[in-house]
């Protein structure tokens, strides 16, 4: 249980018991606070509990909404992941998933785009609101690599660009806002047709877990085994670990750098697209809302392992779905669940630094 | 005379300061950083109104040493007294204020501000008197002939005006002591002349001016006395260090005396070389043109150096640290271009050729500065001994793990690294260990010609460094051209064939590696013409 049985070659990995037990110990303290909050705030507790376990896991559809949650910022995660590697730290989630978002509605929405056979209609918006994302992080990879500009920075005002240009898409009719027939037109696209939306698992409603679950699978995999096994993987570790060395030894830092902020933001985009086509169906201002710093804080809790990311992204995907309903049927507000998430990071970062300091 | 550390070790004050009670004095002061002792036994004092300089090679722990005295470190044994008075400062704020200050090797200026704004950071808070400390200024410049003008931005001075503020800066607050650390090494020549004048002013005025250097030329103007550490003990000392320049380089260069029954040197007990006579005629391993680089500064770091090494030979690079040593290596591995000349190697130019190309070439680099430029320390020991050539066990992108970690083990038994298996984490390997690797993987190099190595034995046990140099001698031995860069004289003429001295970034003289050479090259490495 010490952390020397940790493989050495690798960044570590969540796999001792008391990584997994400190995690699992900040999520129930935090939910202890969380409870202490709603008694001091007068909400019987029996009540608030029910509304945020029914929110969660109530029923299929509950349980559908929160999974397809967890997929957005699963992936978010996956591509904090995988720059960080490479000694990257993508904060712009929120911006290539509005990207992704403006791509795959503008392609959603595109002539003939609905007729496609063989589920391309839904498949070309997927990819596009990918690339979309991939460039909008390649953007920040380019500005490091050439003019060493932080990316953190880049990324985050890039960030900022990306939503504004949704709001500006949705404004204006030129772009991607539905015809303004009267006066209470929505600034909102349009809805995309039937066959461009993500189909759905089980093919019901009832319980619309979508397309993005199964392919969040398969991303996860290939990107554990890139991280562990591929010369890509190697070249990422050696580039975040020292670049200087990195560059002696040939490897080509600079698009290794853009190459890690592209598949980030090719994952932020996917994600964008994933929530345009699967539970939202036409886009509108606020598009994101958050996803995509909840996705990043998923990334950095998981320290650099995938399982991490998924474990983390379905704990913040059904905390979310059960503080939506806490709200609505028990009225306190879903910032609570905010403010849990946010002692979960602080506990974890916290045990983390102490775990790192006994290792040494 | 100069003196031998042992014998004056219980002499506080030696030589002509007996009888002047020192400004800062120093008993049995040594530091530690976990197990690596950087300084121990030191007895040292300086005097009111001279100019001391300590001397000695990178690592030899006079930065060590000035931190002790500015309160950045603490000592971890002995005493140290300021004018009579224990002194035990608790950090940098705490040694300003009892009147101890230093010039760092690194500016702490702000660009964008101008001179005077800079002499009033670090004041008292409040409001800032402008005109006051513009008043000061102005006195100071009278008396030490610095002038500055107090309303350029310092971003438009130059490095030796910088310096002059940062000098300044401490002078304001007319300290007693005042440590200048390397201050030469960013300077060009007439700026050095003039800081040396500045320094003997200041110890005119009654202080005491520590100045640290490596450069023997600026000793022989300024320095009243000469303290020369060495691996962290004080090997020698000197009153009248400017008769006695060739005892100072000695004493700087030497193994360390031997104490305690250590023994001097491991390196010595390696039998001479003797270079295979070549079978075909001499063929060049590597050749450099009329190489020069100008930092970022202007400064010129080397200056047109033209050499070749062949097939089969080990050329040694004697020199001080800091005479272009390092930017040679820098650009031998392709991390920096030369500003003028070209070099070759294996019979195809690399002036401007990536590190990639370079390694294509059979170029394999050891270089100076290991973990910053040759391991990455994270990764693992298999990691890091195909760190450049990886691509080997590529499959479809996915690395082929037990191929590349049986051919990892079979390197770490071939060049005999102690290590728990291929899959410990680098960092983890003692340096001797890490050494061993680096030079298995430069010297399995593809078609390896030519290999640079730069202070391949630089903080290694004596073991590690037999076992380095027999691994150097028999690439040579198997038509390899060595360039060896070292530090270690005493290496350097048991394991090369020919030296080359470097001084100020050139080339200023070439002997045989004889042991009867060891002198001559000790003074061309001190900048006295042959």
């Amino acid at each position: 249980m010490s952390v020397a049985s940790l493989s050495p070659s690798r960044p570590p990995l969540p796999a001792s018991i008391l990584r997994l037990l400190f995690p699992l110990g900040a999520v129930l303290a935090a939910f202890a606070v969380g409870m202490a909050v709603v008694v001091i705030m007068g909400v019987p507790l029996d009540k608030a509990l029910f509304a945020f376990w029914r929110g969660a896991f109530g029923n299929a559809y509950a349980i559908s909404a929160s999974l397809n949650r967890a997929v957005a910022l699963a992936l978010v995660g996956v591509g904090f992941v995988i720059a960080n590697r490479a000694g990257l730290t993508n904060v712009g989630g929120e911006g290539q998933i509005a990207v992704g978002g403006i791509a795959s509605t503008a392609l959603c929405l595109t002539p003939g785009m609905a007729s496609l056979p063989l589920g391309l209609a839904f498949i070309i918006p997927m990819i596009g609101g990918a690339l979309a994302g991939g460039m909008w992080g390649a953007l920040a990879g380019l500005l490091r690599a050439r003019a060493g500009a932080n990316e953190v920075i880049t990324t985050l005002l890039l960030s900022f660009i990306a939503i504004w240009l949704l709001y500006w898409s949705v404004q204006s009719e030129s772009l991607l806002r539905q015809p303004m027939t009267n006066s209470a037109t929505l600034p909102e696209s349009l809805l995309i047709p039937d066959p461009t939306k993500a189909p759905l698992l089980t093919g019901s409603y009832a319980s619309p877990v979508t397309i993005g679950l199964p392919i969040l699978a398969v991303v996860a995999v290939i990107a554990a085994l890139a991280l562990r096994r591929s010369l890509f993987g190697f070249q990422l570790s050696a580039v975040g670990l020292n670049p200087v060395a990195a560059a002696r030894a040939g490897i080509a830092v600079g698009s290794t750098m853009v190459v890690a902020l592209f598949i980030a933001g090719a994952l932020g985009g996917l994600a964008g697209a994933l929530m345009l086509q699967g539970e939202q169906y036409s886009l509108k201002a606020g598009f994101s809302s958050g996803y995509g710093f909840d996705g990043l804080v998923v990334g950095l809790l998981a320290r650099g392992s995938i399982v991490g990311v998924i474990a983390g992204a379905l704990l913040f995907g059904f905390m979310r779905s059960g503080g939506i309903s806490m709200e609505m049927a028990a009225s306190v507000p879903s910032a609570l669940v905010g403010i849990l998430q946010g002692l979960i990071v602080l506990m974890i970062a916290g045990a983390a630094y102490y775990v790192d300091r006994e290792a040494r | 005379m100069i003196a031998e550390a042992g014998m004056l070790a219980s002499d506080a004050a030696p030589g002509k300061g007996r009888g002047v009670t020192p400004l800062l004095a120093m008993t049995g002061v040594g530091k530690r950083f976990g197990a690596f002792e950087a300084l121990a036994d030191v007895d040292i004092a300086f005097l009111p109104g001279e100019v001391h300089c300590l001397l000695g090679e990178n690592g030899a722990g006079k930065s060590t040493l000035c931190n002790l005295i500015f309160g950045i470190h603490a000592p971890s044994a002995g005493e140290m007294t300021l004018a009579g008075a224990p002194y035990r400062p608790a950090g940098p704020r705490d040694a300003l204020s009892r009147g101890v200050a230093m010039v760092h090797q690194h500016f702490s200026l702000i660009n964008e501000l101008p001179v005077i704004d800079n002499l009033l950071l670090g004041g008292r808070l409040g409001r800032l008197d402008r005109k006051g400390e513009g008043r000061r200024l102005e006195s100071l410049a009278q008396e030490f002939g610095l002038t500055l003008d107090p309303a350029a931005l310092v971003g438009d001075l130059s490095v030796g005006q910088r310096q002059r503020v940062e000098i300044v800066k401490c002078l304001m607050k007319r300290p007693r002591v005042l440590i200048l650390d390397e201050p030469t090494a960013v300077l060009l020549p007439d700026e050095i002349q003039s800081l040396l004048a500045v320094c003997r002013q200041v110890a005119g005025a009654g202080c005491a001016v520590v100045l640290v250097t490596h450069k023997l030329a600026e000793i022989e103007r300024v320095a009243d006395r000469v303290t020369v550490l060495h691996r962290g003990r004080i090997a020698a000392r000197s009153d009248h260090p400017a008769d006695e320049i060739d005892a100072l380089v000695q004493a700087m260069i030497q193994r360390p005396v031997a104490r305690d029954g250590e023994a001097a040197s491991g390196v010595l007990a390696l039998p001479k070389r003797q270079r295979p006579t070549p079978l075909v005629e001499a063929e060049e391993a590597m050749q450099l043109d009329g190489v020069s680089f100008l930092d970022r500064l202007g400064v010129r770091r080397l200056d047109d150096i033209t050499l070749s090494v062949d097939r089969g030979e080990i050329v040694g690079v004697a020199g001080v640290e800091g005479n272009g040593q390092s930017e040679l290596g820098a650009i031998l591995a392709g991390l920096m271009r030369a500003s003028a000349g070209r070099w070759f190697a294996g019979g195809r130019e690399l002036t401007e050729a990536s590190p990639r190309a370079i390694t294509a070439a059979g170029v394999g680099i050891v270089p100076e500065d290991r973990h910053a430029v040759a391991v990455v320390s994270g990764l693992s020991l298999a990691d890091n001994l195909f760190l450049n050539r990886m691509r080997q066990f590529a499959r479809l992108g996915l690395i082929d793990r037990p191929r590349q970690r049986a051919l990892a083990a079979e390197y770490i038994r071939r060049f005999d690294v102690r290590a728990e298996g291929p899959l410990i984490r680098f960092g983890s390997l003692s340096g001797g260990n890490q050494q061993k690797a680096v030079l298995a993987r430069e010297l399995t190099t593809p078609d390896l010609r030519f290999l640079l190595a730069a202070q391949p034995t630089r903080g290694l046990d004596i073991g590690a460094v037999e076992a380095v140099y027999r691994l150097i001698r028999d690439a040579a031995d198997g038509g390899v051209g060595v360039l060896l860069v070292s530090s270690e004289l005493d290496e350097l003429i048991a394991v090369a064939d020919r030296i080359v001295v470097f001084y100020r970034g050139r080339i200023v003289g070439e002997r045989r590696a004889d042991p009867a050479n060891r002198r001559t090259i000790g003074a061309l490495m001190s900048g006295q013409a042959a």
